[in-house]
């Protein structure tokens, strides 16, 4: 099977980027359409299109916006283009490629729930998506998608960029609707959902870069016309950033559903330096990894992955090479968790810094064999006990590694080097720094 | 944040049906009913945090345990904190909270009265697995000018900022940093300054924030405590008093939705003051024929000032009281001067009248007086209507030749303490009475017979206060600090001639049945009480 061209048709050509290439590839159509619709109607096409949050929770997109009140109190829609997942880099590529394919699929979306105005939060190191969004936006203002009356329909609506400051928590709905308000990125408690009281304590609607794109397909297509690719449950297609010890790393977009060998071995081009699979992280770095065995029969899409134990998440499929220690993987994974944990909620607080400080013992030769079972205990502890998915992000990777290669932790805390490489850890240890 | 509704749902909290207005959360549902649950972040007088993760609950029919400080009880709830999910998670909850924790409870004020303890005595795991270096953070950080920071001990439960934002309104407080070195600390260029700082020393549940006024003075548990009210302004705080044979160490407030909620001010807490022995006058005085005489006993001065008042007549004698005695001294004061000594020239000495109304939306009061209303009602009742400057051109005519004074006893919010003790010299016999010491009026020249009768402070005797809204709060006797001193209403007994009628109880009534403990210390009891006769051998 081979890659699908549909977000990302015109990408390959520069003149994509300005509104004049944009329109001339198809651009601002669905808008134009869009806006003699009634708003109801998109939703419900959202809705039976099978759209899922492209983010990492995989959540009903128009089941999202179908929770917004049912008033005329103002509401808020929010782009998630804060992109902080480890191995995930295909948002940025889309703004920096197709910035008005995301502003299209904004406006279209804000019509569709009603809001007046719009931000895009985008991550604080994505200088070019950045600037390519201004000047999108800019554009947009001019040809008069964007501002007061747009076409003649009598609706309004205003976008704007916020530049994140590189907090991971800032890409958790609430995290960034805390940063947005000016206040410290912290998750907020739920209930009240974001829909019903967000951004401004409005309801507020936050969706990611993807997902809003995608809405301008939809209503290309027609939902129908979207279900075409992917299965019954995970419809469309999806990008996919291939990193790690890959032949060719990058952005593949493939419909939902597609095996992940043949993204491996096939778009990938194989395991580099002819080494062997070993595991494979199909997720982002939150998602429980798999060993080889199974990720030769893993299909891309929501529920295949789920039945794994493991999770789609935002598409980042990180493949790592039998010269890899497994010990040292977890200890790069619990120290960004360590680092980044708001701090907000003990388990996680604690439970990140701990792991952190038990996995580079670990890895300094100063285990002990009962901190292996002790970092499941924790992990066990912190997961689905806070207020965002922080926490099981930071749990899920401990459990999974240790589960699927206790071999390489027991030879580790036994021996007092690696099992792969023969060596102990010469690195400093990062949990030191803090 | 208590609903306003009416509606009532049903629920069941650990095999017990319940009935609670709609809105209600869980915790509040099990704080009202008073189970146990475990609870650092949540505090009924704030907003919710939800951070803790302490507060775990089963709802029946949902597999993941929720927070009971922010799930609504919905009709037939089925909830539940005691199974052995919740308490694996609840260990679990406080063992995080204590890997980083420094343990240092023998050095640490809170130790006794601290959440860490007393909810690891209930919940805990007792097999702490941390191996790892604590997190190092800052110590004896100096945040304003009442309040020292001890970050390691602080467990981020946001309580004290949550405090600042919402009640006081000052802001002085936030988190800093990330993950497990996040501290709390004040804005840059700030203090924590306000009149309200102190309370959040009494919500932090941990040793964390520590009161520079108590820190390193008592170990808690030397400490009895009493409930009364706060006499340093007309709101009347519901307060806990502290103390112990030495004598008063702390005031706490206590909640009272009506009158202070969870709260009171800083100067409040320093109500202590005037009470202890340091501050307090001991014994009576008199100064006849040009020179102060030997220190008596208070009942003997009180003896002496009613021989002295034998020649009184209603035209030439006047008392003087002020809202800082409770409303039975006033009725006992102004009745026995009304029919006693016939006299209606009774006065209020009121220096905060003019202040009276003034209020800073919180609880402080212009008038630093807790019963100025007591003392309006008792005027009406008894009939009398003075103006305190008639006291002033009848001293100064002398016209008034014996004057009775019931001095405040927060003498420090009576700017006008000297210069009126200054004038109540003027008059022939002057008869003080006061639980304060008094420095004036040993210095006045001009004196001619002055009785300085001491007097206990509103702790020490029971009685009620009616505030700024006409509350009329009653409080009990809380302790003794000035054993030999009198009541207001002892004294003006004994001015009038009479003796006071002791009661003396007997043994049964000393010690009331329900009171008395198996183990107290009578001879008895120490007689059985083998292990402390054997340890002197050991």
């Amino acid at each position: 099977m081979s890659e699908v061209k549909y977000l990302t048709e015109f990408y390959h050509l520069p003149e994509f980027k300005n509104i004049d290439g944009y329109k001339k590839n198809g651009g601002y159509k669905q808008l134009e359409k869009a806006i003699k619709m009634q708003p109801q109607a998109i939703i419900d096409e959202v809705k039976t299109s099978g759209l899922r949050g492209r983010g990492g929770a995989g959540f009903s997109t128009g089941m999202k916006w179908g929770f917004l009140p049912k008033n005329n109190e103002p509401r808020y829609l929010l782009c998630n283009a804060d992109e902080g997942e480890p191995g995930t880099f295909k948002d940025r590529m889309m703004m920096e490629k197709a910035p008005h394919q995301l502003v299209e699929g904004m406006i279209i979306s804000a019509f569709a729930i009603s809001s007046k105005k719009s931000y895009i939060y985008v991550r604080g190191e994505y200088d070019d998506s950045i600037n390519a969004l201004e000047i999108a936006i800019q554009e947009a203002y001019k040809a008069g998608y964007l501002g007061k009356n747009i076409l003649g329909s009598g609706f309004d609506h205003d976008m704007d960029i916020y530049r994140g400051a590189g907090a991971y928590i800032c890409g958790e709905e609430t995290g960034m609707i805390s940063s947005l308000e000016g206040l410290k990125g912290q998750p907020k408690l739920k209930p009240p959902f974001p829909a019903v009281q967000g951004y401004l304590k409005k309801p507020t609607i936050v969706n990611n870069v993807e997902t809003l794109a995608a809405v301008k397909y939809v209503l290309r297509d027609g939902a129908a016309g979207y279900r075409k690719y992917g299965t019954e449950k995970s419809a469309g297609t999806k990008l996919f950033s291939l990193s790690g010890n890959i032949v060719k790393p990058g952005n593949y977009e493939v419909p939902l559903g597609y095996p992940l060998k043949d993204m491996i071995y096939g778009l990938g081009g194989g395991i580099k330096n002819g080494k062997k699979l070993k595991a494979v992280i199909p997720g982002g770095s939150s998602a429980p990894v798999l060993n080889a065995e199974e990720s030769e029969r893993a299909l891309l899409d929501y529920e295949s992955l789920a039945n794994m134990g493991t999770m789609l998440g935002s598409g980042a499929i990180i493949v790592i090479d039998d010269s890899k220690c497994m010990v040292e993987c977890l200890a790069n994974l619990t120290y960004f968790y360590h680092h980044e944990s708001c701090g907000q909620c003990t388990p996680c607080r604690e439970g990140t810094g701990w792991a952190d400080k038990i996995t580079h013992s670990i890895l300094s030769g100063k285990g002990r064999m009962q901190d292996i079972e002790l970092l499941i205990k924790i992990a066990d502890n912190m997961k689905g006990r806070t207020i965002c998915a922080l926490s099981d992000a930071a749990a899920l990777p401990i459990i999974s590694f240790i589960t699927k290669f206790r071999d390489e932790f027991e030879y580790f805390v036994r021996e007092g080097k690696s099992k792969v490489k023969g060596t102990a850890y010469k690195g400093h240890s990062h949990a030191a720094h803090h | 944040m208590q609903p306003t509704t009416n509606t009532m749902v049903k629920c069941i909290i650990n095999g017990v049906d319940l009935e609670v207005k709609q809105g209600t959360t869980i915790i509040q549902a099990m704080y009202d009913n008073h189970q146990k649950i475990a609870h650092y972040c949540w505090h009924p007088g704030l907003s919710i945090a939800g951070v803790c993760r302490l507060c775990m609950v089963e709802i029946a029919g949902n597999p993941r345990l929720q927070i009971a400080c922010n799930t609504v009880v919905t009709e037939g709830m089925n909830i539940n904190n005691n199974s052995a999910k919740v308490q694996e998670a609840v260990k679990w909850g406080l063992d995080f909270h204590l890997i980083n924790h420094p343990l240092d409870c023998p050095v640490c004020d809170q130790a006794g009265e601290c959440g860490l303890q007393e909810q690891y005595m209930e919940f805990g795991q007792y097999n702490s697995e941390m191996a790892e270096k604590k997190q190092k953070k800052n110590k004896v950080v100096d945040l304003g000018p009442t309040i020292v920071l001890d970050s390691e001990r602080c467990i981020l439960c946001s309580r004290c900022v949550r405090f600042t934002d919402e009640v006081s309104k000052t802001h002085e407080l936030g988190i800093f940093n990330r993950g497990d070195h996040a501290e709390i600390s004040t804005h840059a260029g700030k203090e924590l300054n306000n009149k309200y700082s102190l309370n959040t020393v009494d919500i932090c549940p941990v040793g964390a924030l520590t009161s520079k006024d108590f820190r390193f003075r008592q170990r808690v548990w030397y400490l009895k405590d009493a409930e009364t009210v706060c006499n340093g302004c007309s709101t009347g705080c519901n307060v806990n008093v502290f103390f112990n044979k030495e004598g008063v160490f702390r005031v706490k407030p206590k909640h009272n939705e009506s009158v202070n909620g969870h709260w009171m001010c800083d100067d409040g807490r320093d109500i202590y003051k005037f009470i202890n022995k340091e501050n307090r006058l001991l014994k009576g005085q008199k100064f006849i024929n040009g020179s102060w005489k030997a220190e008596t006993h208070a009942g003997v001065a009180a003896k002496d000032a009613s021989e002295v008042l034998k020649s009184a007549t209603a035209d030439n004698t006047a008392l003087v009281v002020t809202g800082q005695l409770t409303n039975e001294e006033l009725n006992k004061a102004i009745g026995t001067f009304t029919t006693h000594f016939k006299t209606k020239n009774i006065f209020h000495w009121w220096p905060h009248q003019e202040k009276a109304k003034e209020f800073d939306g919180l609880l402080i009061r212009g008038d630093k007086n807790p019963n100025s209303n007591g003392v309006i009602a008792a005027f009406n009742q008894h009939g009398i209507s003075t103006q305190f400057s008639d006291l002033e051109s009848g001293l100064t005519s002398g016209k008034i030749k014996n004057l009775v004074v019931i001095g405040p006893e927060n003498t420090p919010v009576y700017s006008d303490l000297d210069q009126k003790i200054e004038l109540f010299a003027k008059a022939e016999n002057f008869i003080f009475m006061s639980s304060a010491k008094n420095d004036k009026l040993m210095n006045i020249n001009s004196l001619k017979t002055a009785i300085v009768i001491p007097l206990k402070t509103y702790i020490e005797k029971a009685g009620s206060f009616t505030n700024h809204a006409g509350v009329v709060q009653s409080f009990k006797k809380a302790t003794t600090i000035v054993s030999e001193a009198l009541t207001a209403t002892e004294a003006v007994t004994l001015l009038t001639g009479q003796n006071l009628q002791i009661q003396i109880l007997d043994e049964k009534q000393l010690f009331i049945a329900e009171n008395k403990r198996p183990d107290a210390v009578t001879l008895d009891n120490r007689k059985k009480n083998e292990f402390v006769f054997q340890r002197g051998k050991m």
